[in-house]
């Protein structure tokens, strides 16, 4: 009876978890649209309800109406298999993630997680890594140069990306002596880990901008020279799935800043729920993420390869043997 | 001296990212600014000033016959010929257009048939929403021309409009000022 009721919390939970993920696209394609046009003194979507608040359906709807085409010398297999493999691993991710200590409805604790996993931030360092075999897949599968040269661009700059994040995040681990994100928020209850380490949340933002394929790296999909990326033959449903992709893996950057350099859902000064602390932050952090994209423009292919190993990496080294200096 | 001051400078900036700050701040500020958009067609229309040249219209005189003499100047002067006046004689004698039709179609709004006329029958109007399912229907003739509005009295600014769907194209307007639509760009 334990066990059954454990696993129907577990399957509620992943329920739940998936359905936000996969609403939340939604109204961040419509607050970056809207944030597009403020700053560019334009008003953005206004004519599909309340100031355009219903847009985002709009655009669910064509995408769904729309031909599902494939290029007629693509690979079948792998072009239908990319957006999958694109979508899983955000999700998956997901999984590792905490939103918050235990509240207790209904008599019954229940923790605002899925799994609290003992090495959780290299579950997710990990799984975020397969993201990559989508773009390369979708890239290859479509048969055209530009995909191809999207997909190319995506792969070394994921890989020469990843390193330097996954330095960054040492110094953390240091500080809470764990890989549990739920220890590692514990850890941060008084200080928040930005005090202790401002260079390496500088070089894991960096370096999470260049794995979301955001503005100012997004080479990927450089509209201006690539035709949209990786992405270019994909219509329909599968074009949406890599969208909302891109967008929960903003949210997913965004979520573990918040998580391991900003105090999680520690709140300061204001007495405010812990969840929605932690939303607050990470709402904040999604702004700066499109702040970013409507302020700055691309970087250059060798300029973005010069700052991941010329100036990333040699920081992140350097953030850890202080650190490990520090603190030891 | 000045220049090595110079360089430094620049450098101490690139590594505080003072430029990035800098690119923020104006992007924040925009953020805040009040959008230029003009809601045409659903809620706001521009009101052209009184030089606009937009469709041709014919005038009356005080009697309220019509001022044009048919002398085919503007017809003559037109860069794409494309007015054509056939005229006629009254009972007074006096020489007036059976058929005056313009083809908007090909018309460049030029304005030269307004310069040309010797008798101030014809000029170019304030009404600029006249497009067409087919270019058939583009050819207007003198009892439409007679009718269209004339030049602007006032201009430059944005009134509240709706969309007539009644008709094709035609805004309806209102009030006759409205907002002066250039305080709304910044100028930094």
């Amino acid at each position: 009876m334990e066990l059954l009721f454990a696993l129907g919390l577990i399957a509620i939970k992943i329920a739940l978890l998936i359905a936000m993920l996969l609403l939340l696209p939604l109204p961040l394609t419509w607050l970056e649209r809207k944030l597009a046009g403020h700053m560019q003194q334009r008003m953005g979507p206004m004519r599909v309800g309340w100031h355009g608040l219903l847009q985002p359906v709009a655009d669910g709807i064509k995408l769904l109406t729309k031909e599902d085409h494939i290029p007629a010398e693509a690979d079948r297999f792998l072009f239908k298999l990319a957006p999958i493999l694109a979508l899983a691993p955000p999700f998956v991710v997901f999984v590792a993630i905490p939103f918050g200590e235990t509240v207790s409805v209904l008599n019954a604790e229940i923790t605002l997680y899925v799994s609290n996993l003992n090495v959780a931030l290299l579950f997710v360092f990990a799984v975020i890594g397969l993201e990559v075999y989508g773009v390369i897949f979708g890239g290859w599968a479509a048969n055209s140069k530009y995909a191809v040269l999207g997909s190319l661009r995506t792969c070394a700059q994921m890989i020469s990306y990843e390193i330097p994040m996954g330095f960054a995040v040492v110094g953390v681990v240091m500080l809470a002596q764990s890989m549990s994100l739920v220890d590692i928020v514990r850890a941060q209850s008084d200080v928040w880990n930005i005090v202790y380490q401002p260079v390496g949340f500088l070089v894991f933002f960096v370096a999470g901008l260049a794995e979301a394929q955001r503005i100012p790296f997004d080479l990927a999909e450089a509209e201006g020279d690539l035709g949209a990326g990786f992405h270019t033959e994909y219509s329909g449903i599968r074009f949406a799935f890599f969208m909302v992709s891109e967008y929960v893996i903003v949210l997913l950057v965004s979520v573990l800043s918040v998580i391991l350099f900003f105090g999680g859902w520690n709140g300061v000064l204001i007495p405010l729920p812990p969840l929605l602390w932690f939303a607050l932050k990470v709402a904040f952090f999604i702004y700066v993420f499109m702040w970013f994209r409507f302020t700055l423009p691309r970087y250059r292919y060798d300029q973005l390869m010069a700052i991941g190993w010329k100036v990333l990496l040699p920081l992140s080294m350097a953030n850890i043997i202080v650190t490990g200096i520090v603190f030891s | 001296m000045s220049r090595v001051q110079d360089r430094l400078g620049t450098w101490i900036g690139w590594a505080l990212f003072a430029d990035l700050a800098s690119a923020f701040t104006l992007t924040f500020g925009y953020m805040f600014s009040r959008p230029v958009t003009m809601q045409y067609p659903d809620k706001e229309k521009w009101l052209p000033y009184s030089r606009y040249r937009g469709h041709h219209f014919l005038k009356r005189d005080e009697e309220g016959e019509i001022k044009c003499v048919a002398c085919e100047l503007c017809a003559r002067i037109c860069p794409c010929d494309c007015i054509e006046v056939v005229p006629y004689e009254d009972e007074n004698g006096k020489r007036h257009p059976a058929k005056f039709e313009i083809d908007t179609a090909r018309c460049l709004f030029c304005g030269l048939c307004e310069d040309a006329c010797p008798a101030d029958a014809i000029a170019l109007g304030q009404q600029y929403e006249f497009s067409s399912f087919s270019s058939r229907d583009l050819v207007i003739g003198r009892d439409d021309l007679l009718g269209k509005p004339g030049k602007a009295m006032t201009g430059g600014g944005v009134v509240t409009a709706r969309l007539n769907t009644e008709e094709d194209v035609l805004v309806e307007t209102s009030e006759p000022h409205g907002y002066n639509w250039w305080r709304n760009i910044r100028r930094t």
